[in-house]
């Protein structure tokens, strides 16, 4: 991995001339906490973050965890039912829908991956000019608020007035009602998770690119190389740490879709069935139908899935990650 | 006290009589109160305020204010925050859901407080008050009720020849005007056929003898043919006759928007739109309303909704909301509504003001159609079954399956929800 | 941090290619796919409704509808709550960035009993998604009476395991000797930590500040739960429901749209270095 960030900090000009450049007895290669005992500034340091995360998150979890086993009354009250939540759950239609979508959502959304590392290396020749001009564009998708990013494309991919429709007639196609049409909903969907994606992984790409020593790419070039040749020989295995970290990210990311799947379908599309997420289920079983223990179960679900992908992912960056 | 005494001394108060008893309790009404009053349309708000504005006048010690929540969110966050004892302190019910907060405990009985206060209740359309009636004790006060009428577009009407709609039109006369009025080149179709139980087939079911539900609540109505047929007046307009556009493009836009921007020719409409049609210049110069079309004998029975004004059972100013609660079931209130044209009041005797507010259109025709009104299908838990009924229907309106065969496994479902309902 | 600029500009003088016309073709396509949606959005908000839904579409209003706007600002109580979302970001990443400083140099400088165990808990926690914890916070927000109310919305949201992982990562790069130094001096746990391992870490605490801002600024799923009251919600959710009013009033929505992202442009371009540097960091520590 490159040797980003504050290596790059001289320590002698952040300490001052206070104590001076003192040599250090044998340089260790990594930091290793003091020797001596420092157990109640420890905790006195620790505590804020420790507590608020057992109140706010630990706890909750065992709490949702325990709820997944009870039903819920309308107006408040909960009493234990056993695995009748789960049993619900294995049989619930909507649940199988929703992990299709989500697999469905991820992979195309992972078509944003090599799309981003093609920008960034397009973006990294030398001589290239208008980087900053370029990078600021393709990066506004991603400061954007999903709300109104949402609103936005529900308009764009409109089925009678929008422009993707229009563009689409004047090269003879009669575009779908994207949105609302069960087939199309989740690909429209998937397409504003692509660009909303692109500016974010350009920039881990560009950064990953940035690492790579420069002779890498002259001895490419000494040994006869071109462009395409020196971009799958070089830039891409060596930004296989940068892919593998983009991959995690976005995997997670379509995990957890709900914004655009609440805002540009939403319960009453006949296409909700075929886009609907496990998020999504989550929140109207539990806040829109007031199933509490049902959307508990829901989230243990979700828990689980979350674990078993990242250990799958983990496992298999073995296989294709090379840290340089 | 002073205060509520003054207020029911305002001579427009014909109810003064009934009410004047006035209630002894509540020591506390100086207290400087601020109560929250939940509702879910917009284009209501303006009234809304304004009747709060008359009401703060003669209760300076009590503040409201409105929040309005978009009805797709309204009750996911009214029930959330009711449950949680956060929720408004006033809010409007709808007759779907009055059964279900009243035995849920969502809303509070107000029997003792009418008592007190001598409210007489007989003023109200007492379909309406029945309807928020549970178990034999009252949980709303009647706010408004619907009526409705054909919304048709003048312009497109007089461009394509056609007759404008009148009080002779059958169902026979809309296909007929349709299939004229549709234009695929210019983007026009002649009627716009929602899946919206309410502005569709709870207008034409009961036209053919239909029902919804029995008049017990016990059993679903959806296998009977009558009413598929007044179901299927609506996907035949799509999937026969082709003058309506698709589910997929009234999920798209709006039908409310297509009719106001020339779209769609006709649409039916509730007697709580015409004041949005009218804030769209194209929708106020070219909107007419004609009398709903009666069904193929000249029935013109329809399901209708009426909503009423309801108190938190877990508000923290019970007084100053009961308070509140009278004064939105006022003439006062009554009259505010009516004259901005918004709904037609429940407070009986104040229609003709409602169909006099917007000289540019018909409003009489709504007022018109209310003694058809049946009562709303409605049992313990109805959200449960409404939904999953629109949810089904779906498929017959985009033609994949025949509108019979759904409508008898909508039956279905709606009966298996209609045995597990707590009684 | 060295800028792709000066990197670039230096590949160039070594050796010199006058342009690039192909990857400025794709780049240019690209660009016009990333940015359309904006522009779009832009010129629908200043339709009529009318001009919105006319075939061939209208790229240009035939005169400005600033009503769109006023519509908005009346629907909504928009000012109310962009201050609503700024407070809420300001005191999450306020609170993730000090909090987890404080864990994370804990956890990379001191050595005390439990220090593997503890970490190990918070590595877990980092790990579960958040939807997990939502229904409980909810109701631990009920149980402080705080529901519909500007501490609801930021108060669960201002600890993080993920953050303590992420300084507690930049804490161990710095060198050992300076701290020997320091404490050689006399100087104790908190003044180290204040004087010397804060200031250092700085590069950290904003990669981290950053990345906060964004989740924070573009939170829905919680607002939507813990609070219904309209005053109290933040853009985002005001959004949502500036859709439920509007359904398919698309100047409307386009005008609200725009107006809630336009403030974080803002930011973003102005501080778009440290966003992008932040950002990547995240991206080789993460």
């Amino acid at each position: 991995m490159s040797g980003q960030g504050t290596a790059t900090a001289p320590p002698d000009v952040l300490t001052g001339g206070e104590t001076g450049r003192r040599a250090g007895p044998a340089r260790r290669r990594r930091p290793r906490p003091p020797t001596r005992d420092s157990g109640w500034w420890a905790l006195m340091l620790l505590l804020p973050a420790a507590a608020g995360l057992a109140v706010f998150e630990i706890w909750p979890t065992f709490q949702t965890i325990y709820y997944s086993f009870t039903s819920w009354g309308a107006f408040g009250g909960h009493a234990w039912s056993g695995l009748e939540n789960y049993r619900t759950l294995i049989a619930d239609s909507d649940v199988f829908h929703a992990i299709v979508n989500t697999a469905i959502i991820t992979a195309i959304t992972l078509l944003a991956v090599p799309l981003s590392a093609v920008v960034a290396a397009l973006l990294s020749l030398p001589g290239m000019r208008g980087v900053t001009i370029y990078r600021t564009l393709y990066f506004l998708p991603v400061v954007t608020l999903p709300a109104a990013v949402a609103l936005t494309w529900k308009w764009l991919f409109n089925g009678d007035y929008g422009l993707i429709n229009w563009l689409l007639s004047k090269i003879g196609i009669d575009g779908p009602h994207w949105l609302s049409d069960p087939a199309t909903a989740i690909f429209a969907i998937s397409i504003v998770g692509v660009w909303g994606s692109i500016g974010y992984n350009m920039v881990i790409f560009l950064s990953g690119i940035r690492g790579i020593p420069v002779d890498y790419y002259e001895a490419a070039e000494l040994d006869g190389a071109g462009r395409l040749a020196q971009f799958f020989h070089v830039t891409v295995p060596l930004l296989t740490p940068s892919i593998f970290f983009v991959t995690v990210i976005t995997v997670i990311n379509s995990l957890q879709a709900f914004d655009l799947i609440y805002l540009m379908v939403g319960q009453q599309s006949p296409a909700i069935e075929r886009t609907e997420t496990l998020v999504y289920l989550f929140y109207q079983r539990g806040f829109a139908e007031h199933d509490g223990g049902y959307a508990a179960a829901i989230g243990v679900l979700l828990l689980i899935a979350t674990l078993i992908l990242t250990a799958a992912q983990f496992r298999l960056q073995k296989r294709w990650v090379h840290y340089g | 006290m002073k205060r509520l005494l003054s207020l029911l001394l305002v001579p427009l108060l014909l109810a003064a009589a009934a009410c004047s008893g006035s209630s002894e309790s509540g020591g506390d009404s100086d207290e400087q109160v601020t109560l929250t009053y939940a509702i879910w349309d917009q284009a209501q708000a303006a009234a809304m305020k304004q009747i709060i504005q008359e009401f703060h006048a003669q209760h300076p010690n009590i503040d409201v204010q409105v929040q309005v929540t978009p009805w797709e969110s309204y009750w996911t966050k009214l029930q959330t925050s009711v449950t949680a004892g956060s929720g408004p302190d006033v809010f409007w019910m709808t007759m779907v859901y009055a059964q279900y907060y009243a035995i849920g405990g969502g809303i509070a009985a107000l029997d003792d407080q009418v008592k007190k206060s001598k409210l007489d209740t007989s003023v109200y359309v007492p379909a309406v008050t029945k309807a928020y009636t549970v178990d034999g004790k009252l949980y709303g006060i009647p706010k408004d009720v619907n009526g409705f009428g054909l919304c048709y577009n003048k312009k497109l009407f007089d461009a394509a020849g056609v007759k404008h709609p009148d009080a002779s039109w059958k169902w026979t006369d809309v296909i007929a005007a349709a299939q004229k009025l549709t234009n695929k080149q210019k983007g026009v179709y002649g009627f716009v056929a929602p899946e919206a139980d309410e502005l569709s087939w709870y207008l034409t079911v009961p036209q053919v003898g239909g029902q919804v539900i029995s008049p017990d609540g016990k059993r679903s109505g959806y296998d009977q043919d009558a009413t598929i047929q007044g179901i299927q007046f609506w996907t035949d307009m799509i999937t026969k006759y082709h003058v309506s556009p698709t589910l997929q493009q009234t999920t798209d836009t709006d039908p409310l928007a297509m009719l106001t921007s020339g779209k769609v020719a006709m649409r039916y409409c509730g007697s709580w739109e015409p004041e949005e049609i009218a804030a769209v210049p194209y929708g106020k110069a070219n909107i007419g309303i004609a009398p709903l079309p009666a069904g193929p004998t000249g029935k013109r029975e329809y399901y209708s909704n009426g909503l009423a004004d309801s108190i938190s059972a877990k508000t923290k100013h019970p007084e100053q909301a009961w308070q509140f609660l009278q004064f939105l079931g006022s003439e006062k209130a009554a009259e505010i509504q009516a004259k901005t044209g918004t709904v037609i009041p429940a407070y009986q005797g104040h229609a003709d003001a409602y169909a006099k507010a917007m000289p540019e259109f018909d409003l009489q025709v709504f007022v018109d159609h209310l003694k058809y009104a049946q009562p709303f299908p409605a049992s313990t838990d109805t959200s449960v079954w409404r939904d999953e009924v629109t949810k089904q229907f779906a498929e017959a309106w985009t033609g994949k399956a025949p509108v019979g065969d759904v409508s008898k496994s909508v039956a279905e479902m709606m009966n298996t929800a209609l045995s597990k309902e707590k009684k | 941090m060295a800028d792709s600029m000066q990197l670039t500009a230096r590949r160039g003088r070594r050796r010199f290619r006058p342009r690039h016309p192909i990857a400025h073709l794709v780049l240019c396509l690209g660009a016009i796919f990333m940015v359309g949606p904006f522009l779009w959005q832009l010129s629908t908000s200043l339709q009529t409704f009318g001009e919105s839904v006319s075939v061939p579409p209208t790229f240009l209003p035939h005169s400005p509808q600033w009503s769109n706007v006023t519509t908005v600002f009346s629907a909504l109580p928009f000012g109310r709550e962009l201050m609503n979302t700024t407070v809420m970001t300001i005191a999450r990443t306020v609170g993730q960035v000090l909090f987890s400083s404080l864990a994370g140099f804990a956890f990379a400088r001191m050595r005390f009993r439990g220090n593997a165990v503890l970490f190990a808990i918070f590595l877990s926690v980092t790990m579960v998604p958040y939807q997990v914890f939502l229904l409980p916070q909810y109701q631990i927000m009920q149980g402080l009476g705080l529901l519909n109310t500007l501490t609801a919305l930021f108060l669960p949201g201002m600890f993080s395991a993920f953050g303590t992982f992420l300084m507690r990562q930049f804490f161990r790069q710095i060198p050992m000797e300076i701290e020997e130094a320091a404490r050689i001096d006399g100087a104790n746990i908190l003044q180290i930590f204040w004087r010397i391992m804060l200031p250092m870490s700085a590069p950290g605490m904003i990669a981290l500040g950053v990345l906060v801002i964004i989740w924070s600024w573009n939170d829905l799923l919680w607002p939507l739960v813990v609070n219904s009251d309209p005053r109290q919600m933040p853009v985002s959710a005001g959004l949502a429901s500036l859709q439920g009013q509007y359904t398919t009033n698309f100047p409307v929505l386009m005008a609200g749209s725009l107006l809630a992202s336009l403030p974080v442009i803002i930011v973003f371009i102005v501080f778009q270095r440290h966003l992008m540097s932040g950002i990547a960091f995240s991206g080789v520590k993460g």
